[in-house]
């Protein structure tokens, strides 16, 4: 599944990032990367960005972009 | 000596600057505020240090305009240090470029800015194990309290007092700094084993491994305090961050804006024409008095008064209060809010949402705004945010302008700024054909903070000083002018177009030569238009011509300097094009 598969407030581990258009390499720079563990804070209504926690940052990735990060969710407990 | 300051962006690399050598750059709460190489100097003991600041970088090695001025600043010229500005409250991420500066070979002063911040947000970093762990010395500071100064004086009179002992020597050469080199096949995900590249030389690994180790050392030297208590501003964040609230919340505040500006330039302007109308009428008779009678005389004496009255009764209320509200908006962290809020918005013009934050620097002033459009992905939105800006954006003078002489005739407000959006809408809708389809929407939001009153002055005065420098100068000699063709019954020559114009556009045809005088400076055109005799109409139709015609000379030179001189024609093609078109639209439509 992907980003943008998630609920609001959802933890997830990115697992891999769809190649193409060099935005992979923006994205490993604002610290999206396998691995890594995010939270998707808002979800921006009419197909709008999506705003995640990434570390201490705050990134907001456009509905394409986001679609483009596979993550796993992280499950409660 | 030279030093250059290396961060990521909005870490507060030129607030650092500003602290320890009293310069006045630019500090805005949002990525992207720097986007050129600034030079500032201090004197230490004798020594003189130079300083650059740089554009905020998440890497050295990105593909991007503040990358490239960076990599090409650290080639060209001898730096003896790189001073790294880093976030304390962002350790982990700000690391990665530390690493990469490093595995350069450069002597690195990591500056732990904003620690301030990161005891709020509850964290404290081990200063010491920081410094063995990079094995480079490391300041904690704070460019908003002033925390750490004394040491970072310090360390620069150390660096200096050694520099003298071995002097003459290069310190690019001697220190075996590596070229930074680009490798054009990056964009992979790194060891994959499907080309030639030896994996300790394919960039992407590399770039694993240093984030990697930012990870760990981010975490071996970073201890927890106890937990701040959630502070108000978190709670305002929580609410400008919803998606629906939160855009209701901003569109108030630039509703609540847009009124403060109106309310503030009409209250301004009846008492300082009083307290101007006794030194107006002194300087009349004062040149008169002084001067041999006749032509000149009579064009000075009239013109000279006139030139002072109109800046400082509407340019400068309107300067003034434009300054503040930016710099609030900036510094708070509102301003990229619009830009996530307005990302739907801006795709359908063909631009990325980030094209808020130059069309909406346009109000201050259009030139530093056609800079900021540099944050934007590629050349098209670059194109397309230039035109805009050229054609449509009011700037704080040109606000102050509209608003009085639409006063002054009885235009309708409501009728030239409807025009205007509509404008902006179809130019946007015309332009983003150029723009494929392309949503690459990735943006980092800064905090929210409390904007400090000595950044929001200095940022006041910046931009005004271009009152004093610019636009006072200007109107003066254009009012000179202007009067000396009225006084020369001149403008008469262009009764012949009477006719023409009043067809076309429904004005006559001394306001059009006003519309035409635009080409100079759009807050000038008003110089003829009050010495008409306008109905409202046709002084609705001119101002909405005039406000959607062409960029000012300064935003030409940028536009030339940033996209080159066929992208400049064309914008200037275009604006001849709008503003004729929306002469003769609104002769049309509007009832006589
Ligand atoms: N709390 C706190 N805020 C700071 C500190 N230093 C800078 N700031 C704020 O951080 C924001 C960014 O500062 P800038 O100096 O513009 O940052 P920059 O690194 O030059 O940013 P770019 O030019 O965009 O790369 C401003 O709102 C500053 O007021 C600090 O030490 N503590
Ligand atoms: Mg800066």
């Amino acid at each position: 599944m992907n980003t943008t598969d998630l609920k609001r407030g959802q933890k997830a581990i990115v697992r891999n990032i769809g190649s193409g258009r060099g935005v992979e390499r923006k994205m490993f720079e604002m610290g999206i990367r396998p691995g890594i563990e995010i939270e998707l804070l808002e979800i921006h209504p009419f197909k709008g960005p999506l705003l995640f926690q990434v570390g201490q940052s705050r990134v907001v990735l456009g509905r394409n972009l986001a679609a483009s990060v596979e993550v796993e969710p992280i499950q409660e407990t | 000596m030279k030093m250059v300051l290396v961060g990521n962006p909005n870490v507060g690399k030129s607030s650092v600057l500003n602290v320890l050598t009293g310069s006045r750059l630019f500090a805005s709460n949002y990525p992207g505020t720097s986007t050129e190489i600034a030079a500032a100097r201090l004197e230490l003991d004798g020594t003189e240090i130079r300083f650059y600041d740089t554009p905020g970088v998440y890497s050295i090695y990105s593909n991007n305009e503040g990358s490239n001025l960076t990599r090409e600043l650290l080639e060209k010229e001898a730096i003896d240090i790189i001073i790294n500005i880093v976030d304390a409250s962002n350790l982990e991420r700000n690391l990665v470029l530390s690493y990469e500066l490093l595995d350069l070979g450069y002597p690195l002063l990591v500056v732990l800015n904003q620690v301030d911040r990161a005891r709020e947000i509850g964290m404290d970093i081990d200063v010491f194990k920081l410094s063995s762990l990079l094995n480079s010395p490391v300041i904690a500071f704070s460019a908003s309290t002033g925390e750490g100064v004394d040491e970072f004086q310090a360390f620069l009179r150390d660096t200096a007092s050694m520099k003298g002992k071995n002097a003459g020597s290069n310190p690019a050469e001697s220190l075996n700094v590596r070229r930074i080199r680009l490798d054009e096949s990056c964009d992979c995900s790194g060891n994959c084993g499907r080309c030639s590249i030896v994996v300790e030389e394919c960039t992407t690994n590399l770039d694993l491994q240093r984030a990697e180790r930012a990870r760990a050392t981010a975490q071996t030297v970073t201890i927890p305090t106890a937990q701040a208590a959630s502070g108000y501003l978190q709670n305002i964040r929580y609410l400008v961050d919803r998606p629906v609230a939160g855009t209701l919340v901003l569109l108030i505040l630039a509703y609540l804006a847009l009124v403060a500006l109106s309310k503030f330039i009409s209250m301004c302007e009846g008492p300082i024409a009083n307290l101007l109308e006794p030194v107006s009428e002194i300087l009349h008779g004062f040149i008169l008095s002084i001067m041999p009678p006749g032509f000149v005389a009579t064009v000075l004496a009239k013109a000279i008064p006139e030139g002072l009255i109109i800046p400082f009764t509407i340019i400068m209320p309107a300067m003034l209060m434009v300054s503040l509200l930016m710099a609030l908006l900036e510094d708070t962290g509102l301003l990229p809010r619009y830009s996530v809020a307005l990302e739907r918005l801006g795709n359908f013009f063909g631009v990325s949402g980030q094209a808020v934050i130059p069309l909406s620097l346009g109000f201050g002033c259009r030139t530093p705004a056609v800079m900021a459009t540099r944050v934007l992905p590629n050349d098209t939105q670059r194109f397309i945010v230039i035109t805009l800006l050229s054609i449509v954006i009011p700037c704080a003078a040109t606000v102050g302008v509209l608003v009085m002489i639409s006063a002054k005739f009885n235009a309708s407000l409501a009728v030239i700024v409807s025009t205007m959006l509509i404008v902006m809408l179809l130019l946007g809708l015309i332009l983003s054909r150029l723009s494929p389809q392309e949503d690459a929407f990735i943006y980092e939001l800064p905090p929210l903070r409390v904007p400090q009153a000595k950044n929001v002055w200095n940022k006041i005065k910046l931009r005004f000083s271009g009152f004093f420098t610019e636009v006072l100068p200007l109107l003066l000699i254009m009012s000179i002018a202007i009067r000396a063709l009225i006084e020369s019954n001149l403008l008469e020559v262009f009764q012949g177009m009477e006719s023409i114009t009043r067809l076309l556009f429904g004005i006559p045809a001394e306001a059009f030569v006003a519309v035409l005088i635009t080409i100079f400076q759009r807050y000038l055109a008003p110089l003829v238009l009050l010495n008409l005799s306008l109905t409202s109409r046709e002084a609705t139709i001119a101002l909405s011509m005039i406000a959607l015609s062409l960029p000012c000379l300064p935003v030409m030179v940028v536009t030339v300097r940033e996209l080159g001189f066929k992208s400049l024609f064309k914008i200037l093609g275009m604006g001849f094009i709008t503003s004729f078109a929306v002469g003769m639209s609104l002769n049309m439509i509007l009832p006589v």
